[in-house]
């Protein structure tokens, strides 16, 4: 009797201690964000003498500011551009050389399949300053084009790898049946094959479009005109120039950080079921 | 018929499959394949990108190995990724842990902790900067008001203190990912080994290190495989944005010391070396994790 009493009261304490950390943790990851909101909200006296609370008037001019100032509007444009192009390119790229290596039977598949692998051992980070060179030699810098070439590429590698693990999955006689039905080999992987790949699809989408909108050290290197430049490389230069007009640049930080945040409260379930699909694998 | 026209199908290669791969090689053999090979190229010339270039043989190496703050800024990204590694996989590991059980708000937990992750590096630096601002930063004057007043330092402007600062806010960003990745290992262990481990009348603890562990052993090697390479190559925007590797190159990393050789100082042969030196050092990361990937058991069907 005693020692089921006990037995429960450390039940509690455990769940209580667990709770504790647990909000604990959540505060510490959700709170910069919200404050990074309030801040954008504030009049500028208020954001270095209300530092916790809740500004006294919402100040909304703060974001025209920021929006008119930093051409956010046109660099918003970019982001939009380069990210969506580069998706573009990179999802029926991706697609259609994991179709090939998962389903289709030729010679050097294997071959082919981990010479693509070998992205994974090249990271971008290593490439930065020698691909500025590559750049420069196609008359790729300065080019939103450019850059979504570069993106798909550094995609090529996880992509083929999800989407093959997708392609395997599927039952063997897909293809025979949409021949019966009159389909070509490619109208077959197009309209038989390819649908039922949807949530591999979406992982990519995802994953590299978040990366893309948020990437800088590329961007950085081969967009070097102003009107050009993408949402990060705006943000970066904002600090130098408004370094004393703090809830102006809080409210361009709010401007790049608003369009993944609503994206991802959207469609948190594809997100946590992406980012798991493409590594637990192993 | 059909006997006659088979060996003649068999001779004539079908194009279809290498078409579909096609897109896919050219892309990676123009922008993965060719800039790496350039820059292994180039680490052997004097060059400032766009002069003739001069052939040096391995003096660039030479200079880079004799350059102390390249020494540092190794060290540092040892530091750091080692720090990062820790820090990021047991906070990650233990919240999977209490996020595994299923309670009232589980979901809003999740998707607090993981909200970081949809955040840029650009715009965490700057906002992180502000909060370990000194006089009006969030967290010296949440440390006022707690009355801890002798914890209050210079987070960033401290050359011993400051390398873990920006570690905290790389684990910061981080640690939603990998507790979203361990929470989806920690799923797929079957339930009837701890209830087997129940009738054995195994204890929590036994059942942590004899059943959960080892069931999620793969689950670690990955994420501490990604997590080690991440912190090694792809901490150049986090430095740059909160420090430019300052103060006193305490934070200097590799890459903000190739980029510094390469646009500040023109030599993008030296700057080169050192990222082929840098890259040796991931190979054995990359090289793990491409095994893992590979190692496919579904592979030949």
């Amino acid at each position: 009797m005693k020692k089921s009493l006990t037995m429960k009261q450390r039940r509690i304490l455990s769940a209580v201690f667990w709770g504790i950390i647990l909000t604990v943790m959540f505060l510490i990851c959700v709170y910069p964000i919200i404050w990074m909101f309030l801040g954008s909200l504030k009049t500028s006296g208020e954001f270095y003498t209300n530092i916790w609370g809740l500004p006294d008037t919402a100040q909304f001019v703060n974001y025209l500011n920021a929006w008119n100032e930093g051409q956010l509007g046109q660099k918003f444009i970019n982001s939009l551009i380069v990210t969506g192009g580069s998706l573009l390119i990179l999802i029926p790229v991706n697609c259609c050389a994991a179709y090939a290596i998962a389903r289709l039977r030729f010679r050097h598949r294997t071959a082919i399949y981990f010479l693509l692998l070998l992205g994974i051992m090249i990271p971008s980070g290593v490439l930065g300053i020698p691909t500025f060179t590559v750049a420069m030699k196609l008359g790729l810098l300065n080019s939103h084009f450019g850059l979504m070439l570069i993106y798909a590429a550094q995609s090529i590698s996880m992509g083929i790898f999800i989407m093959r693990s997708f392609f395997i999955s599927l039952p063997k006689e897909l293809e025979e049946a949409a021949m019966i039905d009159g389909c070509s080999r490619f109208g077959g992987f197009v309209r038989v094959i390819l649908p039922l790949t949807k949530p591999g699809i979406m992982t990519q989408v995802i994953f590299n479009g978040l990366t893309i909108w948020n990437e800088y050290f590329m961007a950085n290197i081969i967009l070097t005109k102003p009107e050009l430049k993408t949402l990060p490389l705006a943000l970066a230069n904002f600090t130098g120039k408004h370094s004393t007009d703090y809830p102006t640049l809080f409210a361009a930080l709010a401007i790049a950080t608003i369009p993944v945040v609503v994206t991802f409260i959207l469609a948190q379930k594809s997100f946590i079921q992406g980012i798991s699909a493409g590594s637990v694998k192993g | 018929m059909s006997t006659q026209s088979a060996p003649h199908k068999k001779r004539k290669t079908d194009l279809f499959p290498y078409l579909m791969c096609l897109p896919a090689l050219i892309l990676f053999v123009l922008f993965v394949l060719a800039p790496f090979f350039t820059g292994l190229y180039t680490s052997f010339f004097r060059w400032d990108g766009f002069d003739t270039m001069k052939w040096v043989g391995l003096d660039n190496y030479k200079f880079s190995l004799s350059d102390d703050i390249f020494w540092l800024s190794l060290k540092n990204t040892l530091v750091f990724a080692i720090c990062v590694t820790i820090v990021k996989n047991i906070v990650a590991l233990a919240l999977a842990f209490v996020l595994s059980k299923s309670f009232i708000g589980r979901t809003v937990f999740r998707t607090g902790i993981y909200l970081p992750v949809t955040l840029s590096y650009i715009v965490i630096g700057i906002l992180w900067v502000w909060i370990f601002n000194p006089t009006f930063g969030l967290l010296n004057e949440l440390l006022r008001l707690a009355g801890l007043e002798n914890l209050i330092l210079g987070w960033l402007s401290d050359p011993d203190i400051a390398l873990y600062t920006v570690v905290a806010v790389d684990s910061w960003k981080w640690i939603g990912y990998h507790m979203v990745l361990y929470l989806a290992g920690l799923q797929a262990i079957p339930q009837s080994l701890y209830e087997a481990a129940d009738i054995d009348g195994a204890g929590p603890l036994t059942k942590l290190f004899r059943v959960t562990i080892p069931q999620l052993n793969s689950t670690i090697v990955v994420n501490v495989v990604m997590s080690m390479t991440g912190a090694f190559v792809a901490n150049y925007d986090i430095v740059y944005i909160m420090t430019d590797g300052g103060p006193f190159h305490s934070t200097e990393v590799a890459l903000t010391h190739i980029m510094t050789t390469a646009y500040k100082y023109s030599a993008l042969g030296k700057a080169n070396a050192m990222s082929i030196i840098l890259f040796a050092i991931v190979l054995i990361f990359g090289f793990a994790q491409l095994k893992m990937m590979a190692r496919d058991d579904n592979y030949n069907n």
